[in-house]
C-alpha cells in the first residue's frame, strides 16, 4: 500500500507519452490552420485589390495616352474633316486611366519606384494643361490650332509613361514572385508540419497500439488468472467435499464398534463389580460418552459443511424451551455457585416455528460455555423481540470475558477462549462454531460483546415467526406403526422373537446380550440376504435391521421383506445406524422400515422401540415397583435422547446424580404443605427437563393437591413422591444413565 | 460614320415606337427630345424590332427600368461607394432576350465575356450613376457593369473584377 500511493499520484509513463503526443499533435495542427489562414489571406487581399491589375492599367495608361496622340495626329490631316468628338473621347479616356495608377494604394506599391513620382506630376500637368480646351468648361473650342500646340507636350509624356509601364510590370512580377515564394513557404512550412502530424499519429498509433496490448494482455492474465482460481476453488471444494465424507465414514466406522463398547460397558455395570472396579468403569464409560460427543460434533460440523443439514421447523412452545433449558442449566449453575436468570420479554410469542431441538443446542451450548468460563456472579438468558422481526436470545455471564483478538478468532474451529483453560474446561471446541452454523442455517446469527474481566454477552439472532399450537398428540413418532405393532395391546408382558441383521460381531454380541437383558429371543443373521432367508424359515415379532452391511444391505433387505406374501412382509423393521444423516432415514422409509434408531442404541431405546413395534417390556422391567406409570412410562426417551445429544452424555449421567442427590435427601421429614409443594416445585422443572416423566407428574400432582390437605394425604404423597424418585432411578442405572 | 449615326436614330425612334405598343419601358421620351444621346447599344439574340440589328437605349430610357443601388468596395477607389442603376437581368428581360454569354464592349475597344449565372444568380448590375451622380467618360463612366463584391463572396475573385467593364458601349448577347 505504502508503495502503491505514490504511483498513483503520478501518471504512469505510458500515459505521460499519450498526452505529450496528444497534446503537440494539437499544436502542429493549430500551426498547419494558421499557415493556411495565412495563405488564405494573402491570396484574397491580392484577389480583393487586383493588385495583379496594377500592370495592366499602367499599360493601359500609355496605351490610351498612345490612341490620343494618334488621334490628335489624325485629326491635323487637311484632307479629313476635323473631329473634335474623337478627340474629346480619346482625351476623356485617357484621363479615366489616370485615376488608376495615381491613388494611395498605387503609391504604396510603387514606392521603391523613383519614376513613378515625377512621371505622374508631369502626366496631372499635362492634364491641366490640356483642361483649358478639353475640360469641363473649355476656355476656347478645340481647333487644329490647339491641337498643334499640344501635340509636342503629349509627345513628351511618351518617355515617361512607357518608362512607367516597364517599370511597374517588372515590379508587380517580382511582387508576383514574392507572393509565390511566400505561398510556397507556406506549402512547404504546410507540408514539414503535415509529416510532422503523419510522424506525430504513428506515434500515438504505437503508443495506443501498446496500450491495447498491454490492456489485452492484462485481461488474458486475469482471465487466466480466474480460470485457475476457479479450478483451485473446484479443486477445494471437491477436496472439501472429500474430507466431510471421510469424517463422516469414519464417525460411522468409529460408532460402531462404539455402539458395541458402550453396551458392553452398561452390561459389565449390570455385573457384580467391586466398588473400586464400578469407579474404573464409571470413568471409562465416561470417557467413553465423551469421545461419542466429540463425534457427534465432529459429525454435526460435516454434515454442515456439507450442506446436509437440514432444520425443520414446527411449532414450538418457545416459554417451555426456555424454562427447559434455564432448569437444566441452573442446576450446573448453581453447582458451581453462580446465579442463574431466565427473563422473557412479554411481548415475546409463545408459539413459534422452529426447529425446537437445534435451538436448545445453541442455546445449552452458549450457556455452558457461560458457565464453564464464570466462576462467580451470575448467568443470564434473556429473550427478547428484534425490533427488526425476529427474536433475540442474549446469553450474558459475569465471566473471564476476552480481548479483541481472541473475540476474532472465538468462532474458529477448535478454538477456546483461553488455550490455558482447555484442560480445565474440557469440550471439543466446536460447541461455538456448530452454533454460529446452526444460527445461521436457521437464517440468523451469533455476535459477541466481551471485555477482558468484563463478562461476555452473545447474542443469537433467529428470524423465527410466530405461530398457532401445535396438535396436542403430535409426538414425534419416527414412523407410524405397523398394524401388527398396532394390534399388540401395550403393556401385555410378552417375550418376542426379534430378528437381527447385523454385520459387526461386536453389535451382535452386544445386541443378544441386550435382548436377553430385556427377555427377548434374538435370532441373528449377518446380512440381508441372511435375514430374508431367516424371515422364510421363521416367523418373527420384529427385525432390527443394520442399513449397512456386505451383500445386500439393509435397503434391499427390507424391500425384500416387505415384497413377502402374508404376515412376514408386515413385520416391523427397524432401521439401526450410526449414519445420522437424514436422507439415511429417508431412504429407509422408503424402503418400508417403521422405526430408526441410531446407534448406539442404549437399552432403553431399545426397550422403547421394542415396546412400540413388538410388545410390552417383560418380567423384569415390570418386578420394579411402579405405582406411577409402567415401567418405561418413567423415562421419556425422546427428551433423554434430545438432552444427551445437546449437552453430552457425561454431562447428563452428572445432571441425573445432582438430582438424585438432592431429590433423594428431603430438607424435612416432617411433613408440612408448604415445604412439601415448593419440593415439588423445584423438582417437577429439572425432572422434566432430565426426561424423568413419572417423577414430574407426580410432582405436578403434589403442587395441585389442596393446601388445606390432610396431613396423612400429604405423608402418602410425600412417601410416593420418594418412592417414585427411587424407582426412577433404579430405571436410570437400568438405562445405562446412570452408574450402580 | 453620320450615315450610322442616323441609321441608329432611326431604329431608336422605332424601338420606341414599338416598345410603347408593346407596353415595355423603352425609351418613350425620344419622340418629344430633339437628340436623345444613346449610350448604349444591345445586339444579338434579342427581340429586334422593324428589322433593326440592335436596340439603343439613352439614360432615360435605363432610368424607367426598375432601379437598384448597392454601396461596395473596389479594388478602383479607396473608400466604398455607391453605385445606381438597372440590373442586368431586368434589362436582358425588358429587352426579351436569350442567351448565355454577354459579351460586353467598353468604349477604348475593352472586350469581356460574362456568363449568364452572373446575372442570373450574381446580381451583375448596369451602374449609371455613381455615388448618385451621373459618370462622365474621365470617370470611367458613363455606364460601368459592377457586382456586389462585398455582399458575395464568390464574386471577388480577379475574374469577376475583369468583367466590371468600365465606359461600357455595347451589350452583345450569344
Amino acid at each position: 500500500m505504502n508503495e502503491a500511493a505514490p504511483a498513483e499520484q503520478r501518471p504512469p509513463p505510458r500515459r505521460l507519452w499519450l498526452v505529450l503526443v496528444v497534446a503537440t499533435l494539437a499544436v502542429v495542427l493549430l500551426a498547419v490552420a494558421y499557415v493556411q489562414w495565412r495563405q488564405y489571406k494573402l491570396l484574397d487581399n491580392t484577389a480583393q485589390f487586383q493588385n495583379d491589375g496594377l500592370g495592366w492599367s499602367f499599360s493601359q495608361l500609355e496605351t490610351e495616352h498612345l490612341r490620343l496622340r494618334n488621334e490628335m495626329q489624325k485629326a491635323l490631316d487637311e484632307s479629313q474633316p476635323f473631329d473634335a468628338a474623337a478627340v474629346q473621347l480619346r482625351y476623356d479616356i485617357f484621363v479615366s486611366r489616370i485615376s488608376l495608377v495615381d491613388h494611395a494604394r498605387a503609391q504604396r506599391v510603387m514606392l521603391d519606384e523613383p519614376i513613378y513620382g515625377p512621371a505622374l506630376a508631369r502626366v496631372r500637368a499635362f492634364v491641366l494643361e490640356a483642361d483649358h480646351f478639353l475640360g469641363g468648361q473649355p476656355e476656347q473650342p478645340l481647333s487644329r490650332a490647339v491641337v498643334v500646340r499640344m501635340l509636342p507636350q503629349v509627345d513628351s509624356l511618351s518617355a515617361p509613361l512607357h518608362d512607367l509601364a516597364l517599370s511597374a510590370s517588372h515590379l508587380l512580377y517580382e511582387r508576383a514572385t514574392l507572393r509565390n515564394s511566400a505561398v510556397r513557404k507556406h506549402s512547404q512550412l504546410g507540408v514539414a508540419l503535415t509529416l510532422f502530424q503523419a510522424l506525430l499519429l504513428l506515434v500515438l498509433g504505437v503508443v495506443v497500439l501498446r496500450q491495447l496490448r498491454a490492456l489485452t494482455k492484462r485481461r488474458r492474465t486475469l482471465e487466466a488468472l480466474a480460470e485457475s482460481l476457479s479450478v483451485a476453488r473446484l479443486e477445494a471444494e471437491s477436496a472439501n467435499r472429500a474430507k466431510s465424507a471421510f469424517l463422516a465414514n469414519m464417525s460411522h466406522e468409529i460408532r460402531t464398534p462404539f455402539h458395541g463398547m458402550l453396551g458392553m460397558m452398561s452390561l459389565l455395570q449390570e455385573a457384580r463389580l467391586t466398588p473400586q472396579q464400578a469407579g474404573f468403569l464409571a470413568t471409562a464409560k465416561e470417557s467413553a460418552q465423551h469421545l461419542l460427543s466429540i463425534l457427534n460434533d465432529i459429525l454435526d460440523i460435516s454434515q454442515l459443511e456439507t450442506g446436509k443439514l437440514q432444520v425443520s421447523p414446527e411449532p414450538v412452545d418457545l416459554l417451555q424451551l426456555i424454562n427447559e433449558v434455564g432448569a437444566l442449566m441452573r442446576v450446573q449453575a448453581q453447582a458451581k455457585g453462580l446465579a442463574m436468570r431466565v427473563a422473557v420479554a412479554p411481548d415475546v410469542p409463545r408459539w413459534v416455528l422452529a426447529d425446537g431441538t437445534r435451538v436448545k443446542q445453541i442455546l445449552f451450548n452458549l450457556l455452558s460455555n457461560a458457565v464453564k468460563f464464570s466462576n462467580s456472579g451470575s448467568v443470564e438468558l434473556a429473550a427478547s423481540l428484534r425490533t427488526t422481526g425476529g427474536l433475540e436470545f442474549a446469553v450474558t455471564d459475569t465471566g473471564i470475558g476476552m480481548d479483541e483478538a481472541t473475540r476474532t478468532r472465538l468462532f474458529q474451529r477448535f478454538m477456546r477462549a483461553d488455550e490455558s483453560t482447555t484442560r480445565r474446561h474440557g469440550g471439543t471446541g466446536l460447541g461455538l462454531e456448530i452454533s454460529r452454523d446452526l444460527a445461521r442455517v436457521m437464517g440468523g446469527d451469533i455476535t459477541v460483546r466481551s471485555m477482558p474481566g468484563a463478562g461476555s454477552t452473545f447474542t443469537v439472532s433467529l428470524p423465527l415467526l410466530a405461530t398457532e399450537p401445535a396438535q396436542p398428540a403430535s409426538m414425534p413418532a419416527p414412523a407410524p406403526a405397523s398394524a401388527a405393532a398396532a394390534a399388540a395391546p401395550q403393556g401385555v408382558p410378552r417375550r418376542l422373537n426379534v430378528l437381527v441383521a447385523e454385520d459387526h460381531p461386536v453389535n451382535r454380541a452386544y445386541l443378544e446380550a441386550v435382548l436377553d437383558k430385556l427377555g427377548h429371543n434374538a435370532v441373528f443373521s449377518e446380512d440381508g440376504d441372511g435375514a430374508v432367508r431367516a424371515m422364510q424359515a421363521q416367523a418373527f415379532d420384529v427385525i432390527l435391521m443394520d442399513l449397512h452391511m456386505p451383500g445386500m444391505d439393509g435397503f434391499a433387505a427390507a424391500r425384500a421383506i416387505r415384497a413377502m406374501p402374508g404376515a412376514p412382509g408386515r413385520v416391523p423393521i427397524v432401521a439401526l445406524t450410526a449414519d445420522a444423516f437424514r436422507e439415511a432415514r429417508d431412504r429407509a422409509r422408503e424402503a418400508g422400515m417403521d422405526g430408526f434408531v441410531t446407534k448406539p442404541a442404549h437399552l432403553p431405546q431399545l426397550r422403547e422401540v421394542l415396546a412400540r413395534y413388538g410388545g410390552a417390556a417383560p418380567a423384569e422391567a415390570l418386578a420394579l415397583p411402579a405405582p406411577a406409570g409402567t415401567a418405561m412410562g418413567r423415562l421419556d426417551l425422546a427428551t433423554i435422547e434430545d438432552v444427551q445429544r445437546t449437552l453430552s452424555a457425561a454431562q447428563y449421567t452428572m445432571l441425573l446424580q445432582r438430582f438424585f442427590d438432592e431429590g433423594m435427601n428431603p430438607t424435612s421429614t416432617q411433613p408440612d404443605a408448604a415445604a412439601l409443594r415448593a419440593r415439588a416445585h423445584s423438582l417437577k422443572g429439572a425432572a422434566l427437563s432430565l426426561g424423568l416423566r413419572s417423577v414430574a407428574e407426580l410432582a405436578e400432582q403434589i403442587q395441585r393437591a389442596p393446601s388445606d390437605a390432610p396431613l396423612p394425604q400429604l405423608a402418602q404423597l410425600q412417601a410416593a413422591l420418594d418412592r417414585e424418585i427411587a424407582a426412577t432411578r433404579e430405571q436410570c442405572v437400568l438405562g445405562g444413565f446412570l452408574p450402580r | 460614320m453620320p450615315l450610322k449615326n442616323r441609321q441608329r436614330r432611326h431604329w431608336l425612334m422605332a424601338g420606341a415606337a414599338c416598345g410603347l405598343a408593346a407596353g415595355l419601358p423603352l425609351p418613350a421620351r425620344a419622340q418629344e427630345t430633339a437628340a436623345p444621346k444613346t449610350i448604349l447599344t444591345i445586339s444579338g439574340s434579342v427581340q429586334k424590332r422593324a428589322g433593326a440589328d440592335t436596340l439603343d437605349f439613352d439614360l432615360a430610357a435605363l432610368a424607367r427600368l426598375p432601379q437598384h443601388s448597392f454601396v461596395t468596395r473596389t479594388p478602383w477607389y479607396a473608400q466604398p461607394r455607391k453605385f445606381t442603376g438597372v440590373l442586368l437581368k431586368d434589362l436582358l428581360a425588358a429587352v426579351g432576350g436569350s442567351g448565355h454569354t454577354l459579351r460586353a464592349t467598353a468604349l477604348n475597344d475593352y472586350r469581356v465575356e460574362i456568363p449568364a449565372e452572373d446575372w442570373l444568380q450574381h446580381g451583375a448590375m448596369l451602374a449609371y450613376l455613381l455615388d448618385d451622380k451621373p459618370m462622365l467618360v474621365r470617370e470611367k463612366g458613363p455606364l460601368v457593369i459592377i457586382f456586389p463584391f462585398d455582399d458575395k463572396r464568390e464574386v471577388r475573385t480577379a475574374v469577376h473584377y475583369s468583367r466590371a467593364a468600365w465606359q461600357l458601349r455595347s451589350l452583345e448577347l450569344r
